[in-house]
C-alpha cells in the first residue's frame, strides 16, 4: 500500500474517486454496441429475434418520445398518432406506388417518418397552445380523432385497413433485415437524443421543464422550441411505425392507433428514467421483452395483468425517477459514504506520519 | 463516470431481458388456461415415428377484445384433442395442444406463430379467432410451409390477401344473411315488411355482410329507411338505436359483433315499445346462455342470426360432442357457442388431411386440401375453392323460438322450424 | 331525418349525459383536490357495476338497496388507494406521476376482475331496466331518469358538501393553497383522503346506472375513461357543475350528429369540439382561471 503513504506536506488527495478514462467509456458503448449487433447472428431463434424486433421498435418509440415530454416536461400521450400515420403512410404508399415487398419498403419507411413530421406541425401547433393537465388531454383527443379518421376515410381502407406488401425473406431469416433497419434507426435516435441533450437547444427545453415562465422571462422562445422538439420526435415514431406494420403485414385503425402504445411508451421512459438518455432504452427493452414473455406464457390474462400492475406499482413508488437515476443515486451515495470514509482515514493516518508509513 | 454506469445498465439489462426471452422460448413454458389439461409439450422435433405425441399449436385470443370467443375456441380445441386421442390420435400419435396467449393483438399473433412454427417447431398449426389476427398468422405459416387451417377468419380480406395456405372451414362471411333476405323477399306481399333499417359496426366481419341483403331486400320492394354504420368503441347505443326505433322500420338487420351490442339495441327498442316485425343480428344471439340472460329472458324470443351451426344440430358427431361440452361445462345445447363448433370443425378437417396423406407433411397436406375433397365436420361438409373459402355449407338461419335456438331458414331443410313471424313482442 | 328523431337525440344526450356526469364527477373532484388525474376511474365504475351485479344475482339486492352497501365499498378502496399510492407523490412531478400510478392501479384491478369473473359480458337486470315513460310522443326510459335523478341529486349534494360546509372548506382551501391550510390548522392528509374516498364512491352510483344500461366486462374501462377524461377536462378540473354540463354538451352532440350525419364521425365532432374549446380556453368551460401554473 505504498501508494497510499502520505506525507504531512502533501495536499490530500480529491475526494472524488478519479473518474475512468474515457478510453474506458468508449470502450463498454462499443461492446454493448457490438452485442446488438452481432444478437441475431447468435440467438437464430426466431421468436428470441422477433421480439428482440419489437424491442428495438419500443426502444426508438420511447427514446424519441422522451427527445419530447423527458426534455421538455409536457406528457404528450397522443404520439400513437405519428406511429400510426407513419405506418398508413407506409402502406398506402406502398399500395399505390405498388411498390414491392422487402428493401424497397424499407425505403419507403423513410417516407413514413417525413409524413408524421410533417403532420406534427398543425398538431402540435394545436396542441402546445395549451400547458400542463390539459396538454396532456388535448393530445389524447387529437390521438382519437386520428384513430377515427383512419376507420372513415376511404383511403384507409376503413375496417379491414391495409395489408403491406410480404417481404420476400425466408422462413429462417426472416426477422433479421427487420432486427439490423430497426437497430439503425435506434442508433440514429440515439445520437439524435444525445446532441439535443448537449446542446443549447437541449438545455432551453430542459429550462422550459423546470420553470417555463421563468424561462419565458428570460427570453427563451418557448414556443419555437417546444414545436421543433414536438416534430423532432414524432419523425423516428414515423419511421420505426412504419417498419412496424410492415413486419406484422397488415395495418387497420384500431391497431394502428392504439391508446396503450401512448401509455406503454411514457411507462418505459419513466421506468428508466425520465430526461435521460439510456434510460428510455432501458425501459423499453425491459418491459417490451417482459410484456411479450408474460403474454406467451401466461395464456390467463389475468395474472399476467396483475403481474404487470403490481410490477409498475413497485418501480413506481420505490425509484419514482426511474430506474437509471434511481440506481445512479443509489451507487452515488455509496461512493460519496466510501469516499468520506476513505478522507476520514487518511485523516486519521496524518499526524504522525509514522503510522501511515508503516504499512 | 455516469455514462460508463448507465452503459453497465444496459449491458446489465439487455443480459438479463435476453436471458429472460431465451429462457422463456426455448423451454416450451405454454399452459392452457381453463380446461386444466396438462398440455406443456417438449421442446423440439415433430417426431413422426411411432407413439411420440405430437404437438398442435395455436395463438388464441384470451384476453383483450376477443376474448369471450377466444376461450370458446379453446375449449372446441381441447374437446376435439381429447376426443381425438380417445380414438387413436393421429396416425397413432397422442396429440398435444400448444396453447398461446395473443390478447388479440396481431403483434403477439406474429411473436406467437413465430415461436410456435420456428421455435416450437410444431408438426401442425390452427388459426386463432378473427379476420383481423388471420392474415398476419397465415403468413408466418405461408413462409414456413405450413397449411393453415382455421375456423373464424372468413372475412373478404383474408380471401383476398394471396395467400395459398389459409383453409377456412367456416363459411364465408359475406353471404350469411342471403338466406334470410331471400325468405323476407318471399313472403307474401301483405305479409312482407314494407320497411326495413340496416345498422352495422364498422368491423370487416360485419359490413360486407349487409350492402348483400339490402340489395336483395330493395329488389323486392323493401324500402330502406336508415342504413348507419356506427363505431366499434361507442359504449351507448341509445342514439344510433334510439334512431331506428323512431324509424318504425318492419324489418330491422343488425350487424353485430359480439352481445353487448344486440343487447343495448334491445333494451332501447324495448324501451321505445319498437316491435320490428323480424329482427336479425349478425352475431350475438348465437352465443347461447350469455345472449338469453343480456337481453333479458323472454327478449331473445323472434330474434334471428345466420351461423354454420348450432347446439340442436341433428348430426350425429355434433350432437356428441355437445353431450362432451355440456357434461364439462353445464348448460343446455342452446348455451353452446357456436364457436366451439368451430374450433372443432378445424381440429376434424386437419385430422382428416393427415390421415389422407397418412402423415405429417405440410406440403401435402395443402395440396390434399386444395384438391376439392369433401370432408366432414361438425359444422357440416367442408369443400376449399381455390381461396381456401368453404362454399360446401349452406348458411342456415336460427331462430330463437321459446328459449331454444332452432334452425329456421330455409324452410325447405330438413328439420327446420318455421320462424316465428311477425316477431313476438317484447317482455 | 325527421324533427322527432332529432329531438329525441337531444333528449337521449341530455340523460345519457347525466349518467355520464356521475361517473366524471368523481374524477373532477379527485382531479380538482389532489390534481391528480385518476386513470382508474374508468374501471372503478366497472368494479362498482360488478359490486351491484354481485349483489343482485348472488344475495338478491336490488340495485337501488344494494347502493347502501357499494357506495361505502368504493369509499373505502378510495381511501386505500390514496393512502398508498397517492400519497407518495411528490409534489412536483404529481400529476404526471399519477397518470402513470392509476394505470398501473387500473391494471391491477382490471386483472383482479378478470380472475374472479372472467371475460363473459353481463348487465344488470331490474325491473325497471326496460320500461319508460310516455311523454309528449316520446318514450323515455325509466332507467335513465333515474340515472339522471341520482346524477343531479348526487351533484348537488357534492356542491352542498363543497361550498357549505366546513368540511368542504377545508378541501377548498387545500386546494387553493396547501401549505397555508396546514399554517391555519386543516389536516390536510385527512381532507385529502376523505376526498378522494367521496370521488371514488361516486363510481359505485355511476356503475349501477352504466351497468344496468350497457353490457360489460372488466375490459369496459379503457372505453369509459377517455370519455370521462374529455368530459372533465372540458368541463374545468375541479368544477363539479362543470362536469354536469360538460357531459350533457358532449353526448348532445354525440347523438345528435350520430342522428344527423353519422355516428362513427360523432365521437370525432366531440374531441375536435374538445380541442377547440381548450386552444381558447385552456381551464376549461368553467375551470378557474389557473391560480396554480396552469
Amino acid at each position: 500500500m505504498s501508494e497510499t503513504e502520505t506525507n504531512a506536506g502533501d495536499p490530500a488527495p480529491p475526494l472524488a474517486v478519479a473518474a475512468p478514462k474515457r478510453g474506458l467509456t468508449v470502450g463498454v458503448v462499443a461492446v454493448i454496441a457490438a452485442i446488438f449487433v452481432a444478437f441475431p447472428l447468435l440467438v437464430t431463434d426466431p421468436t428470441t429475434t422477433s421480439i428482440a424486433f419489437f424491442a428495438l421498435v419500443f426502444m426508438v418509440a420511447a427514446s424519441a418520445w422522451n427527445i419530447f415530454s423527458g426534455y421538455s416536461g409536457y406528457l404528450a400521450l397522443g404520439h400513437a398518432v405519428f406511429f400510426g400515420t407513419g405506418g398508413y403512410a407506409v402502406a398506402v404508399a406502398a399500395r399505390d406506388w405498388h411498390v414491392a415487398g422487402g428493401w424497397p419498403v424499407f425505403v419507403l419507411v423513410l417516407f413514413g417518418g417525413l409524413v408524421a413530421g410533417l403532420i406534427a406541425i398543425p398538431v402540435g401547433l394545436v396542441a402546445l397552445r395549451t400547458r400542463r393537465h390539459t396538454f396532456v388531454v388535448v393530445t389524447i383527443a387529437i390521438f382519437f380523432i386520428f384513430q377515427l379518421a383512419a376507420f372513415n376515410l376511404s383511403f384507409t381502407g376503413g375496417t379491414s385497413g391495409i395489408l403491406l406488401p410480404l417481404a420476400p425473406f425466408s422462413a429462417a431469416n426472416f426477422n433479421t433485415p427487420f432486427y439490423y433497419v430497426a437497430l439503425v434507426i435506434l442508433i440514429l435516435t440515439v445520437v439524435t437524443s444525445w446532441l439535443v441533450r448537449r446542446s443549447r437547444f437541449g438545455l432551453q427545453l430542459l429550462a422550459i421543464r423546470d420553470d417555463e415562465d421563468r424561462a419565458l422571462g428570460l427570453g427563451v422562445k418557448t414556443r419555437r422550441l417546444k414545436l421543433t422538439a414536438f416534430v423532432i420526435s414524432a419523425v423516428p415514431i414515423g419511421i420505426v411505425g412504419g417498419l412496424y406494420f410492415d413486419f406484422v403485414g397488415q395495418i387497420y385503425p384500431q391497431f394502428a392507433f392504439d391508446p396503450l402504445f401512448d401509455l406503454s411508451i411514457a411507462l418505459m421512459a419513466f421506468l428508466g428514467g425520465l430526461g435521460t438518455i439510456v434510460g428510455p432504452l432501458l425501459g423499453a427493452l425491459v418491459l417490451e421483452s417482459l410484456q411479450q414473455y408474460l403474454t406467451q406464457t401466461f395464456s390467463s390474462s389475468a395474472t399476467y395483468l396483475i403481474a404487470y400492475g403490481v410490477l409498475f406499482l413497485v418501480v413506481i413508488l420505490i425509484m419514482p425517477r426511474g430506474v437509471v437515476p434511481g440506481v445512479s443515486a443509489l451507487l452515488e451515495r455509496r461512493r460519496v459514504k466510501a469516499a468520506v470514509n476513505a478522507s476520514a482515514e487518511r485523516d486519521a493516518k496524518v499526524p504522525g506520519g509514522v503510522a501511515g508509513a508503516a504499512q | 463516470m455516469r455514462v460508463l454506469r448507465k452503459c453497465l445498465y444496459m449491458a446489465l439489462a439487455f443480459a438479463v431481458a435476453g436471458l429472460v426471452v431465451a429462457c422463456g422460448s426455448s423451454s416450451n413454458s405454454s399452459s392452457s388456461a381453463a380446461a386444466g389439461s396438462p398440455s406443456s409439450s417438449s421442446s423440439g422435433s415433430s417426431s413422426k415415428s411411432g407413439g411420440a405425441p405430437i404437438t398442435i399449436g395455436t395463438s388464441l385470443s384470451l384476453s383483450g377484445d376477443f376474448s369471450a370467443d377466444g376461450q370458446a375456441f379453446e375449449r372446441g380445441y381441447q374437446l376435439w384433442a381429447a376426443d381425438q386421442n380417445k380414438a387413436g390420435g393421429l396416425l397413432g400419435h397422442k396429440i398435444k395442444l400448444d396453447v398461446l396467449s395473443d390478447s388479440s393483438s396481431p403483434a403477439q399473433v406474429v411473436s406467437n406463430y413465430q415461436k410456435l412454427i420456428g421455435s416450437n417447431k410444431d408438426a401442425l398449426v390452427f388459426g386463432p379467432f378473427s379476420s383481423l389476427l388471420t392474415v398476419p398468422a397465415a403468413r408466418i405459416a405461408a413462409r414456413y410451409g405450413y397449411a393453415f387451417v382455421e375456423g373464424a377468419g372468413g372475412a373478404p380480406t383474408v380471401f383476398g390477401a394471396g395467400l395459398h395456405n389459409v383453409f377456412d372451414v367456416s363459411i364465408p362471411v359475406k353471404d350469411n344473411l342471403v338466406t334470410f333476405a331471400q325468405w323476407v323477399a318471399s313472403l307474401p306481399a301483405a305479409q312482407r315488411p314494407k320497411t326495413a333499417a340496416y345498422a352495422t359496426v364498422n368491423d370487416p366481419f360485419t359490413q360486407p355482410q349487409l350492402p348483400v341483403a339490402q340489395k336483395i331486400l330493395e329488389a323486392a320492394g323493401v324500402k330502406t329507411v336508415l342504413n348507419k354504420v356506427f363505431p366499434a368503441e361507442v359504449t351507448d347505443y341509445t342514439a344510433i338505436a334510439g334512431q331506428v326505433a323512431t324509424t318504425h322500420a318492419q324489418a330491422f338487420l343488425l350487424g353485430s359483433v359480439d352481445v353487448p351490442t344486440v343487447s343495448a339495441f334491445t333494451h332501447v327498442f324495448i324501451q321505445q315499445h319498437y316491435q320490428p316485425k323480424a329482427f336479425i343480428a349478425t352475431a350475438g344471439p348465437d352465443q347461447g346462455a350469455q345472449f338469453v340472460k343480456a337481453v333479458g329472458p323472454g327478449n331473445e324470443n323472434g330474434i334471428f342470426v345466420p351461423n354454420g351451426w348450432f347446439g340442436g344440430l341433428k348430426k350425429s358427431d355434433s350432437q356428441q360432442m355437445v353431450k362432451e361440452y355440456i357434461a364439462k361445462y353445464g348448460g343446455t345445447p342452446s348455451d353452446v357457442n357456436a364457436d366451439v363448433a368451430e374450433a372443432y370443425s378445424v381440429g376434424q378437417v386437419l385430422a382428416q388431411a393427415v390421415q389422407a396423406t397418412k402423415g405429417f407433411d405440410q406440403a401435402k397436406i395443402t395440396q390434399y386440401l386444395k384438391s376439392g375433397a369433401t370432408l366432414n365436420s361438425v359444422q357440416g361438409p367442408v369443400k376449399f375453392d381455390p381461396l381456401g373459402e368453404n362454399l360446401a355449407q349452406k348458411t342456415f338461419t336460427f331462430q330463437w323460438q321459446n328459449g331454444v335456438l332452432v334452425q329456421s331458414l330455409p324452410t325447405s331443410a330438413p328439420g327446420a322450424s318455421p320462424p316465428l313471424y311477425p316477431k313476438p313482442a317484447w317482455k | 331525418m325527421s324533427f322527432t328523431a332529432l329531438l329525441q337525440a337531444i333528449v337521449d344526450g341530455i340523460l345519457t349525459g347525466g349518467v355520464y356526469a356521475l361517473m366524471a364527477a368523481g374524477l373532477t373532484l379527485i382531479f380538482g383536490v389532489m390534481d391528480i388525474i385518476n386513470i382508474a376511474q374508468g374501471v372503478m365504475v366497472i368494479l362498482g357495476a360488478y359490486l351491484s351485479y354481485e349483489l343482485s344475482v348472488h344475495l338478491g339486492i336490488g340495485l337501488l338497496p344494494g347502493l347502501l352497501i357499494t357506495v361505502p365499498f368504493m369509499f373505502g378502496l378510495g381511501v386505500a388507494v390514496e393512502f398508498c399510492f397517492m400519497r407518495r407523490l411528490r409534489d412536483q412531478d404529481r400529476t404526471q406521476m399519477s397518470i402513470l400510478v392509476t394505470y398501473a392501479v387500473a391494471i391491477v384491478i382490471e386483472g383482479i376482475l378478470t380472475a374472479i369473473f372472467g371475460v363473459d359480458y353481463v348487465q344488470l337486470q331490474a325491473s325497471y331496466v326496460n320500461s319508460s315513460v310516455h311523454i309528449f310522443g316520446f318514450y323515455l326510459a325509466d332507467i335513465y331518469l333515474i340515472g339522471f335523478a341520482l346524477a343531479v341529486a348526487l351533484l348537488a349534494g357534492l356542491y352542498y358538501l363543497l361550498y357549505r360546509t366546513k368540511f368542504g372548506r377545508s378541501v377548498r382551501a387545500s386546494l387553493q393553497n396547501r401549505t397555508a391550510a396546514d399554517l391555519i390548522g386543516i389536516n390536510v392528509n385527512r381532507v385529502r383522503t376523505i376526498s378522494v374516498g367521496i370521488g371514488v364512491s361516486v363510481t359505485a352510483v355511476g356503475g349501477m346506472v352504466f351497468g344496468a344500461t350497457n353490457s360489460f366486462n372488466p375490459n369496459t374501462g379503457y372505453d369509459l375513461i377517455s370519455r370521462l377524461l374529455a368530459i372533465v377536462i372540458m368541463g374545468g378540473m375541479g368544477s363539479i357543475g362543470g362536469a354536469m354540463a360538460a357531459a350533457v354538451f358532449i353526448l348532445v352532440i354525440n347523438d345528435v350528429v350520430a342522428v344527423v350525419w353519422s355516428p362513427t364521425w360523432a365521437p370525432l365532432v366531440y374531441f375536435v369540439a374538445l380541442v377547440i374549446v381548450l386552444s381558447f380556453r385552456p381551464q376549461g368551460l368553467f375551470g378557474r382561471s389557473a391560480v396554480r401554473a396552469q
